[in-house]
């Protein structure tokens, strides 16, 4: 350093670290997109409009929808059967209805356009049913992404309550914690998760979540043991002590603090491992309920269709990759950007 | 990051400009027919039943070897025992009956072991007189005590075979005399009879109870309890049956089975593949050759049933010739994936009918169904045609009853229910099912209008009516949930009643007895009428139709029967299936047969055997 910098916090260093990174950078932004598909799909890919006016007043059916779905307020009478397509037939003088990009619900089927190659209609095609793929993908989206975060949230959680147990302590809990992890890591993770799923009475994607959150922890509780390890007699932890604060305390004040950032970087690989498995058990029919569009289940219903019908496989399988691929480069930028030895 | 937000989300609002300009040229061009079943183009061989592609002026050759997949491996191979259709239709070549189908008029009574019988005018007693020409595969003669020894072994009560048992529950007596004749006595008259006592498959006595533990019962002493109780034998000899090496000869090194048809036991390799081989001494290799169809003997050397599930596994090998004969296919693989020269060149597509049909069936006793009103109006709500021509590809015949489509019991006079769900709504609503609570659901005395359509795991089409109805049922204020089971669990379920609705196929035979199925003694106990239909009529009829020995008469009541079956709609019957195959051309002598499995390999050959013992 030539002349002295202004002083830059922890955060700004990272954050000018992970900048440099021109690709966890541009896979950071295609995250954001697919979280923006992820909040709003609804008005991005609906058979309802997002306004519309209907003899002279105003509505707005997709709004109404999450009313209906959450609150149990009903659908105005002359919009019972949700088919506001038909209903273009009786419109007044004055009427329209703005609808969303993809004017097509997940669900929506129409047996006499199935199997229709993508085109300016359907933009990525239709399935079987004459479903459109693209509104199925925009909702699927929100399968994979609710599943890959929840079932991280989960893990993480037991993974860090675990671990710094076993780290903090030591002794008979860390001997236990251990062989718990080493119990959970004999059995191949895919085959657990199939073997539960199988003895499962309802298929949920909750239940997909929680599993995948139950069997994935012990990376986590490994990691942070070892973080634990590293920092407990570092001299702040022994001030804590001395000041006689509670190990509750100690622990996730002060320790904790200072071993999680690495923790979560892990946190982001595990997104993409999540994303991957819970496509996979889909894609075998151990999944997501039928009626539940995700990526793993298009692909797998595709499967027949080849080669005939390449849309029906191509789509869903870029969309995994590329979830995959842009959660495992941001992992990695963060990682390098956190790393003190690349510190420039 | 806030110059990301803000470029995304005026790329929305681009977007949903764009969308919008256009949409009303997507909603009209959504109302167009587009080809037909989605541009893939749907023909079909007519209507035939029977397809023969053997030219009559060529005479068969024996050899070659034939390589077939099939999706279901069979639990055992014990004739007596197995439920399995899979392991039944493989010992069909091994094994046989007394009697079975005529080739041309598909009347039961053609001899087989049997070279006469006669049945006595009150249609209670059975005679028959065996060939005298009849060998078991190791040699030894089969003679009407091996027939004897079989329904024995069916009417020993500690077999595990109660439900093929209770075919033969009538029987009061049995006996030989001589060598070869062979007399069974029933208590009751019954028009099914003759196809349940002449229509066993014999298996030999000599492998099966070597010790001759059942030689000191006769047929009225197993029929007796309070001796089947007291004599440890008959317990001895069940327990060494139902676990006889000879039903599950699976391995290397097992003792092939011994039977005394066409083929001779081959292998078991569980997982992978069974075999067949060409009994070169069939003991009826002198009779007449009839063009299709023979007992000649089979011609094949050698057949191997593998077992595969996957179909697109199947197609795949069989278009790398792995395989030479795949005898069902998914319709889409049958129209597109098949649809190219040099395919056609070497394989022969075809397309038959089983007698099984499609249904759904709605539960009569849940609160939702228990009303004919609302099952009509669900008949109503599904659009079959639409479903055939997109779904199954036009592989379906529509059918408004449980009988056979083409047999004598069909009838033909009833019209459809046609596809009208504003009809149906007036029909549901009229049965009470309206929207009182205002939660958007239809209800009736407190219970909500929300059923559950229980799939089985594999079924493609299930799952598509499913979520169709789904969809469909929504938009008129009933919930829908889909629930996916595996097979065994499905199964379990449906035996212990517990389901709203499922989607199944019924496999059935040329003449069927609708007892099983439609009279309200079996409902519940596990019994096979899952649905609880209960009609008084309909119980009348079955059992009057069942001890009615004249044809015309009997099919009247059972015209009668469907009228009432068509009005209640237990079911919503929907359809007779086409099964697309498709197998090698060098395959000869193949006819497609209205019984299961749809084809006899008996009578197939190969036309270049001889050439391609390399093959």
């Amino acid at each position: 350093m030539s002349q002295m910098a202004p002083a830059r916090s922890y955060r700004q260093i990272v954050a000018s670290q992970f900048k440099r990174n021109k690709l966890a950078v541009f896979s950071l932004h295609i995250i954001f997109i697919l979280l923006f598909i992820f909040i709003f799909a609804d008005f991005l890919a609906n058979d309802k409009p997002i306004a519309m006016k209907y003899h002279g007043k105003m509505y707005f059916p997709v709004f109404r929808e999450y009313a209906v779905d959450w609150f149990g307020i009903n659908w105005q009478d002359q919009f019972k059967s949700q088919q506001f397509k038909i209903l273009e037939h009786s419109y007044e003088e004055g009427d329209w209805a703005i609808y969303p990009v993809i004017p097509y619900s997940p669900n929506e089927y129409n047996l006499e356009a199935k199997l229709h190659p993508p085109s300016s209609i359907h933009l990525f095609g239709t399935d079987e049913l004459g479903r459109d793929v693209m509104s199925q993908m925009i909702h699927g989206a929100r399968v994979s992404l609710l599943v890959g975060f929840v079932a991280v949230a989960i893990y993480v959680f037991i993974g860090i309550i675990l671990g710094a147990l076993a780290g903090f302590y030591g002794g008979l809990i860390d001997i236990i914690i251990q062989r718990m992890i080493e119990i959970m890591i004999t059995f191949p993770r895919m085959f657990l998760i199939i073997t539960i799923v199988a003895v499962m009475e309802t298929q949920s994607i909750i239940n997909i979540m929680v599993i995948l959150g139950l069997t994935g922890w012990t990376g986590v509780a490994r990691f942070t043991r070892g973080e634990f390890l590293k920092v407990k007699n570092e001299d702040y932890v022994v001030a804590a002590k001395a000041l006689g604060y509670k190990d509750f305390r100690t622990i996730f004040r002060h320790v904790l603090p200072n071993t999680l950032t690495p923790v979560l970087v892990t946190a982001t690989f595990g997104v993409a491992a999540a994303i991957l498995i819970e496509s996979g058990l889909s894609f075998l029919g151990f999944g997501a309920p039928p009626e539940q569009a995700t990526w793993g289940s298009l692909l797998s219903s595709a499967r027949d269709m080849l080669p005939s019908g390449w849309w029906l496989t191509t789509f869903p399988g870029l969309a995994i990759f590329i979830t995959v691929t842009v959660y495992n480069l941001v992992g990695e930028g963060l990682r390098d950007a956190l790393d003190p030895r690349l510190k420039q | 990051m806030k110059k990301s937000l803000v470029i995304q989300f005026s790329v929305f609002i681009l977007l949903l400009i764009y969308a919008n300009l256009g949409v009303r040229k997507v909603a009209t061009a959504n109302t167009e027919t587009v080809g037909n079943a989605g541009g893939i183009k749907v023909e079909l061989t007519g209507e035939e039943t029977i397809f023969n592609s053997s030219p009559a002026d060529l005479t068969p050759d024996t050899g070659g070897t034939l390589v077939m997949a099939l999706s279901a491996e069979p639990e055992n191979l014990n004739y007596i025992t197995s439920t399995s259709a899979a392991g039944k239709r493989f010992l069909d070549y091994i094994y046989e009956p007394l009697l079975n189908y005529d080739y041309e008029t598909w009347e039961f009574g053609r001899p087989v072991l049997a070279e006469s019988y006669a049945v006595s005018e009150d249609g209670k007693t059975f005679k028959f007189k065996l060939k005298e020409n009849v060998y078991w595969h190791d040699g030894q003669q089969l003679t009407a005590e091996d027939a004897l020894f079989t329904i024995k072994a069916i009417l020993n009560p500690f077999v595990d075979c109660a439900p093929l048992r209770a075919y033969y529950a009538k029987i009061s007596d049995a006996y030989t005399e001589g060598k070869y004749n062979f007399t069974i006595v029933t208590s009751e008259t019954y028009f099914m009879n003759l196809e349940f006592m002449g229509g066993f498959a014999v298996i030999p006595k000599h492998v099966w109870d070597p010790q001759g533990l059942m030689d000191r019962f006769s047929v009225t002493e197993l029929l007796d309890p309070s001796i089947t109780r007291e004599e440890a034998a008959v317990k001895e000899f069940a327990n060494a049956f139902n676990t006889n090496p000879q039903g599950r000869p699976a391995g290397l090194d097992a003792e092939p089975i011994i039977g005394s048809g066409p083929f001779k036991f081959g292998r078991w390799i569980t997982g992978d593949y069974m075999s067949l081989i060409r009994n070169e001494n069939y003991w009826g290799a002198d009779s007449t050759y009839i063009p299709g169809f023979t007992e000649d003997g089979a011609y094949l050397d050698k057949v191997i049933i593998k077992s595969i599930s996957d179909y697109t596994a199947k197609l795949t090998a069989l278009k790398a010739g792995e395989l030479n004969f795949v005898p069902r296919m998914r319709p889409i693989q049958y129209f597109e994936q098949t649809n190219y020269k040099e395919f056609l060149e070497s394989y022969q597509k075809v397309t038959y009918v089983r007698p099984a049909y499609s249904y759904i069936g709605w539960n009569n006793d849940k609160p939702y169904f228990s009303d004919k009103r609302v099952r009509q109006a669900m008949t109503m709500l599904i659009d079959l045609e639409s479903y055939n021509k997109y779904v199954t590809y036009g592989m379906g015949i529509p059918t408004i009853g449980p009988f056979y489509i083409y047999g004598e019991q069909y009838n033909h006079n009833i019209e459809p229910w046609p596809y009208d769900p504003l009809r149906a709504v007036e029909l549901i609503e009229e049965a009470g099912w309206v929207d009182t609570d205002g939660d958007g659901i239809r209800d009736k005395d407190g219970i909500p209008f929300r059923f559950t359509f229980s799939i089985s795991a594999g079924s493609k089409n299930s799952k598509y009516m499913a979520l169709m109805l789904k969809e469909d049922l929504r938009k008129i204020g009933i919930e829908v949930l889909i629930r996916q089971l595996e097979w065994s669990v499905y199964v379990e379920n449906l035996r212990d009643r517990q389901f709203d609705v499922v989607s199944l196929l019924w496999i059935g035979g040329l003449q069927t007895d609708p007892y099983q199925i439609w009279h309200s003694d079996n409902i519940g106990d596990r019994g096979s009428n899952y649905v609880g239909f209960r009609n008084a009529e309909a119980d009348s009829l079955i059992e009057a139709a069942r001890q009615e020995l004249d044809k015309d008469k009997r099919n009247a009541m059972y015209y009668r029967f469907q009228e009432i079956l068509h009005e209640e709609q237990p079911y919503t019957f929907m359809f007779y299936q086409r099964d697309p195959g498709a197998y090698l051309k060098q395959f000869r002598g193949t006819k497609w047969i209205p019984i299961r499995p749809g084809y006899n390999l008996t009578s197939w050959w190969r036309y270049d055997a001889a050439l391609g013992e390399a093959l």
